[in-house]
């Protein structure tokens, strides 16, 4: 029996034109009582906005006033993925790859399937409640129970295509290794990526994530991550923004000694919105995270940095954790807004964090064109060289891609 | 000999408009191709300004005289342009350029440079064998040129960067700001060597310095005085020995 959409939408208080529309979507879903409990979370709060304190400097609401298709398709190649196996989500549909590695196995689930955590986080309830298809797939999960070395991409995009939402569940046993690299290339006038982790003794994870909209395109990837016993969790993303854009990390240490790195870079330019955000929830001891975020913002473009880390009074003892954020305004009219948090009630630990903003330093600019090289090209070249610390835990076989991503995008952009 | 480098009555500012002080203040000096001039003068007479005036360093403003190049208005061109036309400053500070190793960086001038002239950029091999050939010459090993520009390196080795540049991208007019500073003997002399090798008769070098010892090494064929922003007496090396013994007070003392 078909949903009301009357009674799915008292759920929501004054929901928006975007919102309706969403509500008309998931009513045509089959149910499913996984789906209904993300739902319900996602009617909590609706489309997240600015009176919402983890959402005051990336209003979905107001950015998504409809849902429409956007003016064009991707403007963006995917990082690429020689021959490797690539999984590709589109608004018509999922394309598997025809072999997959040793040790990776994929399990489309007709049903919704759930790590948890996801309904914490408004888009993640979303894109759990929204991402399944009617007579196809709900979740995919990837398993992976062996160490891998061919690294596995994903691939999110669209040719002017309304929405796509899409949902992937991954479970590492333990000693397993998975390379997985995310190519979030718009081409949709709003995506949704949910990626849900969970990590076992001495698994270890590199996920690699480029992000990059178009000016009219709302974009959000959201990944919840689970890491236990002794596991690693490597996490850079580069983010060119859309017209509004979120990357959202939560992260746990579930058991001791797991380690995670969680590095960005954004760059956006006038008419684009990039905003990082994570919650690092340190519940077990001797874990350690360190944390790099870098950007670099034109005139007319939007920066968002967002990091907590919270260390409980007991489990989080001996927790080892670092939070740098550093951001260069390229030109007068560049916004950036940072909130690093430490929420610490443990008493033995180290933790740090760092937080600036600031200009090109003009010496260094005069010495370069001194030595012959041109104002712009200083510029970008100075800019490139400051973001490009945060791109070095990059997956081997994209790290060149990515900073060839930047530097094009700089070398075209910086004046 | 006509002057490579010529410059008559310059006058020069430093600062915001309301709060601009002369610095530069008539001077004139010509430096003929082929020469070694040498600038001593006591501090703030304005001999780092005169290098950061002909580079054109933003802050620093003329307000009269003029400065060629070879004929060529310097005065009238971007800082880039003014070193793809061949005019190269040994920094008194070599700046810190993290993230940009020092090959990288010394391609990219070279190649922007050559862009600016005109010329074909150069092939991979062949600036890799000067940059090793050059290195050598500068006890610079290929490790230290992998490393980003002056970043954790000794005064003294940010000096020999400085050379090594130079060497990298023959100017045809080198300013030395003051590059016998924070050097010890020994590389006084590895830094003084490489000067040396690049002196040539197409070539006119101006050293700036406080002391003369760096002009044992490198023999200018003249030596000014500057003071209070203007060239108050020439001579041969000799000026410079005197000054080392009489002070710039007997010196300034007897030219006032």
């Amino acid at each position: 029996m078909a949903l009301s959409i009357d009674a799915l939408k008292e759920k929501f208080r004054n929901p928006g034109t975007a919102e309706l529309e969403l509500i008309a979507r998931y009513a045509m879903l089959p149910e499913s009582g996984q789906r209904e409990r993300a739902f319900e979370a996602f009617a909590e709060t609706g489309l997240p906005h600015r009176r919402m304190e983890a959402w005051k400097w990336t209003d979905f609401r107001a950015a998504l006033k409809q849902v429409e298709a956007s003016a064009q398709g991707s403007q963006c190649a995917p990082l690429p993925a020689f021959e490797h196996p690539v999984i590709e989500f589109t608004p018509e549909g999922v394309t598997l790859p025809d072999t997959l590695p040793d040790g990776i196995k994929l399990h489309p689930r007709d049903e919704a399937q759930a790590l948890g955590n996801a309904e914490e986080v408004p888009l993640g309830a979303m894109t759990a409640a929204l991402a399944g298809r009617v007579g196809g797939m709900d979740t995919l999960i990837i398993e992976v129970n062996a160490p891998t070395d061919t690294p596995l991409h994903i691939v999110t995009r669209g040719d002017r295509g309304e929405t796509n939402f899409a949902r992937i569940a991954v479970i590492v046993r333990p000693g397993a290794t998975l390379d997985l690299i995310e190519s979030h290339v718009g081409g949709v006038g709003f995506s949704s990526f949910l990626i849900e982790i969970g990590m076992q003794e001495g698994g270890v994870v590199r996920r690699t994530v480029l992000q990059r909209g178009s000016a009219d395109e709302a974009q959000a990837i959201t990944a919840v991550v689970n890491l236990g016993d002794t596991s690693e969790y490597t996490q850079t993303a580069l983010a060119f923004g859309a017209n509004i854009a979120r990357l959202e990390t939560h992260l746990r240490h579930q058991e001791s000694g797991s380690t995670a790195t969680l590095n960005g870079a954004y760059l956006t330019a006038k008419g684009f919105h990039a905003d990082f955000t994570s919650h690092v929830r340190h519940g077990a001891p001797a874990s350690v995270t360190r944390q790099v975020t870098k950007g670099a913002v034109l005139d007319g473009g939007t920066g968002v940095f967002q990091g907590k880390f919270h260390v409980p009074r007991t489990v989080g003892q001996y927790t080892d954790a670092d939070m740098q954020h550093q951001a260069l305004l390229l030109e007068d009219g560049a916004q950036v807004f940072a909130k690093p948090e430490l929420e610490i009630y443990a008493d033995d630990v180290e933790c740090a964090h760092g937080n600036t903003s600031g200009t090109l330093d003009p010496n260094q600019l005069f010495y370069m064109r001194q030595r012959g090289i041109p104002e712009a090209e200083a510029r970008a070249l100075l800019t490139e060289a400051f973001i490009a610390e945060a791109l070095e835990e990059a997956s081997d076989s994209v790290q060149a891609a990515l900073l060839d991503a930047a530097r094009s995008f700089l070398t075209e952009t910086v004046r | 000999m006509r002057g490579m480098l010529k410059l008559e009555n310059l006058t020069a500012t430093v600062g915001e408009d309301d709060e601009a002080k002369t610095i530069i203040n008539g001077l004139s000096l010509d430096v003929p191709a082929g020469e070694v001039h040498a600038i001593m003068g006591p501090n703030g007479a304005g001999k780092s300004t005169l290098s950061y005036v002909l580079t054109g360093r933003d802050g620093y403003e003329v307000t009269g005289g003029s400065a060629t190049l070879e004929g060529d208005d310097l005065l009238d061109m971007d800082p880039e342009e003014r070193a793809a036309k061949g005019l190269f400053l040994s920094f008194q500070y070599p700046v810190e350029i993290p993230g940009v190793p020092v090959m990288t960086f010394v391609r990219t001038a070279m190649n922007a440079q050559r862009k600016l002239r005109g010329e074909e950029e150069i092939s991979a091999p062949d600036f890799i064998k000067k940059s090793r050939e050059i290195g050598q010459k500068l006890n610079l090993t290929t490790d230290m040129l992998k490393r980003p520009l002056n970043v954790g390196f000794s005064g003294g080795e940010k000096k020999r960067l400085e050379i090594f540049q130079m060497m990298m991208l023959e100017p045809r007019f080198a300013i030395l700001d003051e590059t016998d500073s924070g050097l010890d003997i020994d590389a006084l002399r590895t830094v003084a060597d490489g000067v040396n090798a690049l002196r040539s008769p197409e070539r006119g070098m101006l050293v700036i310095t406080h002391y003369q010892r760096l002009l044992d090494h490198i023999k200018p064929d003249k030596v000014h005085v500057l003071a209070n922003g203007k060239i108050i007496k020439t001579g041969g090396p000799e000026l410079a020995h005197r000054l080392e013994e009489e002070g710039y007070d007997g010196v300034l003392g007897e030219a006032a």
